[in-house]
Order: C-alpha cells, then sequence, then structure tokens
C-alpha cells in the first residue's frame, strides 16, 4: 500500500478552486467516497451545472471493478473524502483505470473551514468586506475605515480576519455579535483575546436558553440605539428580536448618505432565523413579528443594503458571490416579509420550522464559554450547512 | 460482557482508508465463525465500519466499543468472517 503512504503522481485540487469552479457554474463532477451518512448530512452544493455521486471508498475496495464502472470516464473526476485519504485512494486507483482524477486537498474539512474574502464596498471613506464560509452558507463582515476595523459575526478561524486586518492596516476597534450563533462557533471571544478589542453581544444571549446558565465568556452588553464611530463611519445598534432574544441589528451609516444593514439572524436575503433554537418557539415567534412589521421599517430605507449572516442556496447571491441586496429588492422576494396578520405569521412559522439539530444547543454552549471544544470537536459540531433559515 | 476474539489488529493512529484495509486483509488471514478485533483511533472508523460490514459479503460486524487509553478515544471494532 505504499501507493497511499508515500508520494503519489496524482494531482489535488483546493478549496479555492472548487469554490470558483461552482461560482462559475462551470461542469463539476464530484465523486464522493464518505459513507453514505456523511454524504447525505453534508454534501457539496454547487450550482445546476455541479452532479455529485456518493460511492463510499470501501466499495472500491470490495468490487473495484463494478465501483469504477460506475463513474463516467468522459470527463474529469473530482474525489472528495472526509480527510483526504480515502479520496487519495480512490483517485489513485480510477488513475489507473485510464480516469483523469484528482483529489480534494484536506478533504471535506477543508471544503467546510474555507473562507472566501471579497469587497461588497469599495469607496472613498472605506469598505465593507465579505468574510463567507461558502460550504455553511455562513457569512461575516468587516468594516474598514480610517484604518479602524469594525467585525460583525467573525467565525471561529481568527487567522482569516487577522490577516484581512494586517492587509488592510487597519487595528480591529470592534468585534459585534448579532447574537450567540446556535450553528457555528464565534471567533468574537478569541478575537478579543487576540487584540485587545471589545467583545459585543447582548446581554439577553449570554444566558443558555435551554440550561439557563449565565455566560463565563468575557462580553460587553448591548444598548439597542447604541452608536459606534468605526473612521468616518457611524454603527448603530438596532434589537431585533426573535431568533433569539438578544438579536441585534447593526445599521452602517456611511459618509456619501449611504446605509447597510447587518442583520444577523434577522431576515436573510429570502427567509429570516426561525424563532425556536432556543427551545421557545411559541413564545418567540410573536416577538419575531413585532420585530419584523414593527422595528425593520423604522431602520431601513429602500436602499439600505441587507446584509445577512446566512444563506441557503448560492443562486441568492451575485454571480461574484456576494450576498447582499437593497432592502426593496430582499422585500419583493422574501417570502417572509409578505404581509401577515399575526395569526397568518404564527401560523406560517410553525408549519415551516426545519429539523432541530440536536448539536445547536452544545454549539451555543460552547459560544458562551459553558464547554470547550478542541478543533475536532468544533469540526464536528460545524459539520454541514447551517439550518438558521425557516424551510422554504 | 466482554466480547470475545481471536485475532487482534491494532491500527492506532492510521487514518482512512488503511484502518479498513487492513482489517480487510486481516480477516482474510481467519477461518470462518473467527472473529478479528481492531482497535482504531480515528472516529470516522465508527461509521465507516459500519458501511463497510453492509458492502463486503463475507463479515459480520458483531460490536462496537469506545474505549479511553491515556486520555485517547480508542473505537473497537468487532468483526466476524462469514464465508
Amino acid at each position: 500500500m505504499t501507493l497511499i503512504e508515500g508520494q503519489t503522481g496524482i494531482a489535488e485540487f483546493t478549496a479555492n478552486e472548487l469554490y470558483a469552479r461552482i461560482l462559475d457554474n462551470e461542469a463539476i463532477f464530484i465523486l464522493d467516497v464518505r459513507n453514505e451518512d456523511e454524504f447525505k448530512r453534508s454534501p457539496i452544493e454547487g450550482q445546476s451545472n455541479l452532479t455529485a455521486v456518493n460511492i463510499p471508498y470501501f466499495e472500491f475496495l470490495e468490487d473495484e471493478d463494478g465501483s469504477v464502472a460506475r463513474v463516467p470516464a468522459d470527463r474529469e473526476i473530482m474525489v472528495v473524502c472526509a480527510k483526504e485519504g480515502s479520496s487519495q485512494y480512490v483517485a489513485e486507483l480510477l488513475a489507473g483505470h485510464g480516469y483523469n482524477a484528482r483529489y480534494l486537498q484536506g478533504g471535506f474539512t477543508s471544503w467546510g473551514n474555507f473562507y472566501d474574502v471579497r469587497d461588497v464596498v469599495n469607496a472613498a471613506w472605506g469598505r465593507i468586506v465579505q468574510i463567507a464560509r461558502p460550504a455553511r452558507g455562513d457569512l461575516s463582515f468587516a468594516v474598514i475605515s480610517d484604518g479602524k476595523m469594525a467585525l460583525i459575526d467573525p467565525m471561529r478561524h481568527t487567522e482569516v480576519y487577522l490577516n484581512l486586518a494586517a492587509e488592510a492596516g487597519a487595528t480591529m476597534t470592534h468585534l459585534l455579535d448579532t447574537h450567540v450563533h446556535a450553528d457555528h462557533i464565534s471567533g468574537g471571544p478569541a478575537l478579543a483575546t487576540i487584540t485587545g478589542a471589545t467583545y459585543y453581544v447582548h446581554a439577553y444571549d449570554a444566558i443558555h436558553p435551554i440550561d439557563m446558565l449565565p455566560a463565563t465568556i468575557a462580553y460587553t452588553s448591548l444598548e439597542d440605539g447604541q452608536q459606534f464611530q468605526v473612521g468616518q463611519t457611524t454603527i448603530t445598534v438596532a434589537w431585533f428580536p426573535g431568533h433569539t432574544l438578544g438579536q441585534v441589528n447593526y445599521r452602517v451609516d456611511t459618509p456619501d448618505g449611504r446605509s447597510a444593514l447587518f442583520t444577523g439572524d434577522g431576515i436573510f436575503l429570502r427567509s429570516f432565523g426561525r424563532p425556536d433554537l432556543g427551545g421557545k418557539g411559541e413564545a418567540w415567534t410573536p416577538i419575531l413579528y413585532r420585530s419584523l412589521t414593527e422595528r425593520l421599517p423604522k431602520i431601513v430605507n429602500d436602499d439600505t443594503l441587507i446584509l445577512p449572516a446566512h444563506f441557503s442556496t448560492l443562486d441568492e447571491g451575485t454571480a461574484e458571490g456576494i450576498f447582499a441586496a437593497p432592502y426593496s429588492e430582499v422585500r419583493a422576494h422574501n417570502d417572509a416579509l409578505q404581509p401577515r396578520s399575526e395569526e397568518e405569521f404564527t401560523a406560517y412559522v410553525l408549519s415551516h420550522l426545519p429539523v432541530f439539530p440536536p448539536e445547536y444547543v452544545e454549539i451555543k454552549r460552547v459560544n458562551i464559554g459553558l464547554v470547550e471544544a478542541c478543533d475536532g470537536k468544533a469540526n464536528e459540531l460545524e459539520l454541514g450547512k447551517n439550518i438558521c433559515a425557516l424551510a422554504g | 460482557m466482554a466480547n470475545s476474539f481471536d485475532q487482534t489488529l491494532d491500527v492506532k493512529g492510521a487514518k482512512c482508508p488503511m484502518p479498513l484495509v487492513k482489517s480487510r486483509k486481516a480477516i482474510a488471514d481467519l477461518t470462518v465463525g473467527q472473529v478479528l478485533k481492531v482497535v482504531a483511533t480515528d472516529r470516522g472508523s465508527v461509521a465507516d465500519f459500519q458501511g463497510w460490514a453492509k458492502t463486503a459479503k463475507n463479515v459480520e460486524l458483531v460490536a462496537q466499543e469506545t474505549e479511553q487509553e491515556g486520555g485517547q478515544d480508542l473505537y473497537v471494532h468487532y468483526l466476524k468472517r462469514t464465508s
């Protein structure tokens, strides 16, 4: 088995290349050799020209010829497994049968932990940068102006944000979580320790809603209407309870008279944050209704750029992978924002709740310091795409 | 109740797909009805051995256990050669 343990001539591909090809909607054939459960739980999703087929690597071990025959021979095969080894093995085996096959460097873990960084706004006053984790549908943002940087919903791979700050020549001043996340581990507390910047979250989210235990992490609480200066921009806190009790939106006003709203898990581009992840769906749904109908209209105008913390499918974004749209567009295309009475809204919400992932309770514990997660545990907790939106 | 076995295969530290590749080889050296105990450190081996046992014609997964050894989790699989 020197093929596996030694160097092979089989080429790799990176998560970066895969994402670029997905955004271009190139024809891609993914051969996913993980076991069926893992494939079903967290497939690699792309656009219309991506095909993903699951043939576990042990099927190649048991029936090499039969398994190889199930793989199309007329195109490039991109082989994926959990941690790289098995995909390398299968790619090698396919090459031996005359296939053009490559394997994903670092396996599915590297795809799940791949970050895509690009400008949403680049103006005289500064920039808004989107830092996305495409495999998870997670979005975070930086506001950079006059050498200062605020981060909104930074994720746990702190080096991505530290690199961005270094490249921009900016100092992190504000680490702003819109809420305590259930689907992924925040990078806010860790970045606060590293940089000395202040980590902010609303105090209502600093109590675990299921355990009823208080946070052990250091945080500074937020007030509705509180303002921060970041370079030439002003960031205003807008309490937006519903998805969580302490959910806030951050509105940034820039010197050119424009505004953007970081909505977290308030509204997304096509949906909105589910109100049941604290285990109190029936009690929190009316609160969410009032946030959507009473609070939201006061903090946006038609031109306000909406920048949410998640997407569900890639086609919510632009061809360049930017997940932002003016409020006028979001209002027209977001089914959640169609006029409804409170009774209609409640019925709609309670009939569109997706499965409650059990690990979401544990992730909230990690985010307020009740339990610790090493890198391996964090990877497992965060496997697969977020399920924070209502089902369409 | 402790599971009985005839041979032990240590694949601690081995990464996917080696635990399975080596187990497959070791099973071939057993006589029909004998049980192989495989000790792995790769957590992914739990689901993979279940899937493999369903796919392979001559293997039955008798039991799986998790043990602790020096602060590290061990994933133990008992595999019977059935034909």
